[in-house]
């Protein structure tokens, strides 16, 4: 339905008479300047100045001088009598009436207005004491959802890449005739193992913007900004700050782009710098592999403990930030709007799942191919010994090499070899590469149990991808009731293998003087710590600038640096 | 064809994004405000023999440019003057959203209304007075449900009005300076 198709002209919104001769005064004034009169709406322009628009006026001000400056002093004197300090209210306050009347004709309420269903459940929901337990049962459920459902879907992304597609390759490469050369261990070892590395983050993050899309389309976003807002007040930040950290959780990169939902610069550049001690996904395999290898009877507790240390150093650091950095900016008022709950649809949240996976895809793809060529180079080049190029011991290479020269940084850690810090130095790249490095540097052949290569044929190949996919749907549905509790089959303990446990142990061993175990706590802490992978400090320098993403990266490695020290200098001290 | 500039105003959560896919459907270029981090979506949308640009501000409650996004859509309503803004506003918080409508109307910008969430309004018992609204404001109002698809042929419908009746207008100006 369609009203009024004539647009009449005029302004129908009129302040109080001694407002409006006055505002005509000053369009008159205004209007004797030329390059004002082209550039505003000159009626709308006296209003701003009138309402005390600093950065107006000063433009208003250059482009006329100060026969602005007077014009203006002279109208707010002949209105001071009637309005006093206040002609800022006056106005927005003649506004509202303005409104207010629009309103009651354009509108008729019901006598009683009905108790929706949106407010029934809000009395739920932000209640008082059961808000924040809602709120926490439903991270749980998004997390388990990000972890658990999407784990076969990551196995068969990456068995698919690094089984039947590097065959392929392989095979492609031999028929060409380049087969067996340097060649084909850039594309298979660099190129696709890198890209690969990207691609299995696809199915974590289309289920993690799956669950955030129903989130904020329903509507309940907003009530959980409303319910943890005081909770974010300790950290001189708001409710609002707190989905890039539940984000966080999942990875840092989409979370850092979250903080675009935040009204000041500030919050969102300390929301920016905090959120990567949220300990994000792909730091978990190399938790769960040294907490398998060094304590594997309390590896779950050792895991859920860096969690909860990667939350409380983000406490810390922001109320120092705050207390710094951030000393003379205070938070931005917080102004949040409940809307009513709404049935999210399905093209909305596809759309937004979309987006946002595609977006990181872009941006990972290219960064994360460079930095794999890069590395592979290093490991390619022989520095001692006789290996040859793309064939050399990896302790011979050049990665072996820069890896030794940083390591003594890591020396009074307790984890001071050349293999750790290596692993560590790949970890910048993205931080589950800490484990393969891991497994590289140690000699071990291979983390992945080697897949058989009877020479397939290209159909079983693709008979065998298809089978993966099925029996991965089918694990993933089976771990869906484990969402709310409720596990079907009891998870098989994930074992390292016994050749690389036994290197990695003597490894932390060697580099602690015997104090493996403290060694490898204090690894952990730094990993769960250290400088963010670089894709999320690409993400930082793309949102913030160059600045803030140094003052990421140099801050954070201060930060893991001094907490691993204290772990293992400390746990030393008390006989650990 | 004419270029033409059409921007979305309106508060945030008022479904503002939902009228602008409905408008540019695929034909959308995402990317960011000059030197901010505030995303500017864009698209293209064809009513006739125009090509209009459909530009979507961030959603915002006032134009007083205490924020970056209240900033960037003031600049842009103020200093690039779209040919018409289309203010959705959600019809179950009419009063509240309003606000904003006063403050475009005073920068002067050429306004369609869309009156979105009726549905909802409804379920609220509120009943809408278009006409009334459009006498008040002197600019077309559109009753919709955007989620539901209903009233986007109506708003379709008013802004071919609204564009060929300004390109009449401009080329009768053209014949006045001619002459």
């Amino acid at each position: 339905m369609t009203a009024g198709t004539l647009p009449a002209p005029g302004a129908a919104l009129r302040y109080a008479p001694p407002i409006e001769t006055e505002l005509e005064r000053l369009v008159t004034a205004l209007g004797a300047i030329p390059a004002l009169a082209e550039r505003y709406p000159l009626r709308w322009l006296a209003i701003q100045l009138l309402e005390g628009d600093d950065d107006l006026l000063a433009e208003a001000e250059g482009l006329g001088g100060p026969t602005v400056t007077a014009a203006l002093a002279a109208c707010r004197e002949r209105l001071a009598p009637h309005y006093g300090e206040d002609l800022d209210v006056a106005l927005v306050d003649q506004r509202y009436r303005f409104v207010h009347a629009l309103a009651g004709q354009a509108l008729t309420r019901p006598a009683t207005p009905p108790l929706t269903l949106s407010d029934r459940i809000d009395r739920v929901v932000t209640h008082r004491w059961l808000g924040i337990p809602i709120f926490l049962a439903l991270m749980w459920v998004v997390f388990k959802l990000t972890t658990d459902v999407t784990a076969p879907f990551v196995d068969w992304i990456d068995a698919t890449l690094s089984g039947p597609v590097s065959a392929w390759a392989t095979t492609l490469l031999g028929v060409a005739g380049l087969g067996g050369a340097w060649f084909e261990s850039l594309l298979v070892d660099g190129v696709i193992a890198g890209v690969g590395g990207v691609l299995v983050f696809v199915p974590v993050l289309l289920a993690l913007y799956f669950a955030l899309a129903l989130l904020e389309d329903s509507g309940y976003m907003a009530r959980a900004a409303f319910v943890m807002d005081r909770l974010m007040h300790a950290l001189g930040l708001h409710g609002k700050s707190f989905l890039p950290m539940i984000v966080g959780f999942g990875c840092s990169v989409p979370a850092i782009y979250a903080t675009r939902t935040l009204d000041s610069r500030r919050d969102r550049i300390l929301t920016g710098l905090l959120v990567p001690f949220m300990s994000c996904s792909a730091r978990l395999p190399v938790y769960v592999l040294i907490a398998a290898i060094f304590f594997p009877s309390h590896a779950g507790l050792v895991i859920f403990g860096l969690y909860l240390t990667g939350i409380v150093v983000a406490i810390v650091i922001g109320m120092l930030l705050r207390r710094t950095l951030f000393r003379n900016q205070p938070p931005a008022p917080f102004v949040l709007e409940l809307p009513p709950y709404r049935l999210p649809t399905l093209r909305g949240v596809w759309r937004q799942m979309w987006e946002r996976t595609a977006a990181f895809l872009r941006k990972a793809t290219t960064i994360i191919l460079a930095t794999s060529v890069v590395v592979w180079l290093l490991l390619a080049l022989p520095v001692r010994g006789e290996g040859r190029f793309a064939d050399t011991p990896v302790d011979q290479s050049a990665f072996a090499a820069v890896s030794g020269a940083t390591a003594p940084v890591f020396a009074p850690l307790g984890f001071g070899g050349w293999e750790t810090s290596g692993a560590l130095l790949t970890g910048f790249v993205a931080k589950e590469v800490v484990v393969s490095t891991l497994g590289q540097t140690y000699a071990v052949a291979d983390l992945e149990e080697e897949v058989a290569t009877a020479p397939a044929t290209f159909s079983e190949d693709l008979l065998g991808i298809a089978g993966g996919l099925v029996s991965a749907t089918g694990d993933a549905l089976r771990a869906l009731p484990g969402v709310i509790g409720i596990t079907l089959e009891t998870p098989e303990a994930e074992t390292a293998p016994e050749g690389l446990a036994a290197a990695v142990r003597a490894g932390f061993e060697a580099s602690s003087g015997g104090h493996g175990s403290l060694a490898a706590l204090a690894f952990l802490v730094f990993v769960l710590l250290y400088t963010p992978c670089m894709t999320t400090v690409a993400a930082a320098r793309h949102e913030f600038g160059s600045r803030w993403m140094w003052v990421s990266i140099v801050g954070q490695f201060a930060v893991a640096w001094l907490a691993a020290l204290l772990v293992f200098q400390g746990g030393r001290l008390l006989g650990g | 064809m004419r270029e033409v500039t059409i921007a979305l105003a309106g508060n945030p959560n008022v479904g503002k994004s939902t009228v602008f896919n409905a408008l540019t459907g695929l034909h959308q270029h995402v990317g960011n405000w000059p030197g901010k981090t505030v995303e500017r979506k864009e698209g293209r949308l064809i009513l006739g023999e125009h090509q209009i640009t459909v530009v979507d501000l961030p959603g915002t409650y006032s134009l007083a440019a205490r924020s970056l996004e209240e900033q960037i859509a003031r600049d842009f309503i103020v200093r690039e003057r779209p040919d018409a803004v289309i203010n959705v506003l959600d019809a179950a918080n009419l009063e509240r959203n309003l606000y904003l409508t006063a403050q475009l109307l005073e920068a002067e910008a050429r306004l369609v209304l869309a009156l979105n969430m009726a549905d909802v309004a409804a379920a609220r018992g509120l009943r809408l007075n278009p006409e009334a609204l459009a006498a008040a404001l002197g600019a077309p109002v559109v009753v919709m449900s955007a989620s539901k698809g209903q009233g986007l042929a109506e708003l379709k419908a008013t802004l071919r009005d609204l564009v060929t009746a300004s390109g009449r207008a401009a080329r009768s100006a053209l014949k006045e300076v001619a002459r």
